[in-house]
């Protein structure tokens, strides 16, 4: 609560900020107006996107898959790239971590998934995670996987890793850019993962009828409010969403409820009826 | 302008916490009795028992929810999924579960 305090106080100084109305402790300063310092040159070679995925943040994540192993501890971690604008093209994507004075390629595989390098002068530099598409025309995912599961199901116990990875990395962006920031202060990866309020979306491979949990005899149908993002979202809250083009595909899995442990299963049925098991989540 | 920021904001985020509404409330027999996978227009259901929350997709597909009185009490979920051409491609049926929480 504390911190939400913060944050709308910080809010209500942002236009006097813009304003020039907000200033630094003047201790010991020259009155301004005596000032004149001397003209200077920048040179910048490359300009961050405020919403570029941060190469920190997402090694970030990958630290934080490594301490929470013990969720999914036959996974491996990879990243995912999955459509969120109506038109944004995604074969062809290519991807690499760019700072002031390093470019790194980042392979993608077909499935636009990827796995990144782990490079300190990149980390150095605060590098950014750059597709040769526009960044907001995607949504970014943790991909968590136990190998072996019946065909098309997924494990929770991966969903809980991917979510905190996710929130970590800073690969989700539900809001508006107005108030990202705000979110930021607000959602912790245990915030977001451990409540039934933290809204992390999960997408399926295909349009999405019905999911059902089974965890040794207990099994549920998960209600209609945790599919298409709650079933709520109007044409123009979806911009807003990582769901945009994927509402169909989309799900909440019970990742705060305790009572499922971590190896209950999800397997879905489809809008189609075609049996082909899902590849990937 | 500091005054008016704060109480704006808290409601925004308020907002974004309302409850999800449920379906319309039908007679559960009723429904099963005539409401056909393959069969069921969109018209029909309307005529028998009106509008009720709905999911429309880019695709054309529309996910339709119904509530119904559960024996043991409670509400069952009824859902249907209609294709573009508006019949009913399938049903299934959620009855309340024990460890229903609020999402």
């Amino acid at each position: 609560m504390r911190s939400t305090v913060s944050a709308l106080w910080m809010l209500a100084l942002l236009p006097l900020a813009a304003q020039g109305q907000v200033s630094a402790p003047a201790q010991g300063a020259p009155p301004a107006a005596a000032v004149v310092p001397p003209a200077q040159t920048v040179t910048v070679s490359s300009t961050r996107d405020p919403v570029d995925k941060s190469y920190r943040r997402m090694i970030k994540g990958m630290l934080r898959f490594e301490r929470e192993h013990a969720l999914a501890p036959q996974a491996t971690l990879r990243f995912r790239l999955l459509p969120r604008t109506p038109k944004v093209d995604m074969d062809g994507i290519t991807l690499k971590v760019v700072g002031d004075g390093i470019s790194v390629p980042v392979p993608v595989a077909p499935d636009n998934s990827f796995t990144l390098p782990r490079n300190e002068q990149a980390l150095r530099e605060d590098a950014a995670v750059l597709a040769n598409r526009k960044t907001t025309s995607m949504t970014w995912r943790a991909q968590v996987i136990t190998p072996g599961l019946p065909p098309g199901a997924r494990r929770l116990g991966d969903l809980r890793l991917e979510c905190l990875v996710g929130v970590e990395a800073g690969l989700v962006s539900n809001r508006s850019p107005l108030f990202g920031w705000i979110a930021d202060t607000l959602n912790s990866p245990e915030q977001v993962c451990n409540s039934p309020d933290g809204n992390f979306l999960f997408f399926t491979e295909r349009p999405l009828f019905s999911v059902t949990l089974s965890a040794g005899a207990r099994r549920e149908i998960l209600p209609f409010r945790f599919l298409y993002a709650g079933g709520e979202q109007t044409p123009d809250m979806l911009p807003y969403c990582d769901c945009q083009v994927l509402l169909d595909r989309t799900y909440y899995a019970p990742i705060w409820d305790r009572s499922w442990p971590d190896d209950t299963l999800l397997t879905f049925d489809y809008m189609d009826d075609a049996n082909a098991p899902e590849a990937s989540p | 302008m500091t005054r008016r920021a704060v109480p704006m904001l808290a409601l925004l985020l308020a907002g974004c916490a309302s409850a999800p509404t449920p379906g319309t409330l039908v007679p559960a027999e009723r429904f099963s009795q005539r409401v056909v996978p393959g069969t069921t227009t969109r018209a029909e259901l309307l005529a028998a028992f009106g509008q009720t929350r709905t999911v429309v997709f880019d695709s054309g597909m529309e996910a339709w929810l119904y509530s119904a009185a559960a024996p043991g009490g409670g509400a069952s979920e009824l859902v249907l999924l209609l294709d573009r051409g508006g019949v009913v491609r399938k049903m299934r049926v959620r009855p309340p579960a024990p460890g229903d929480q609020p999402r």
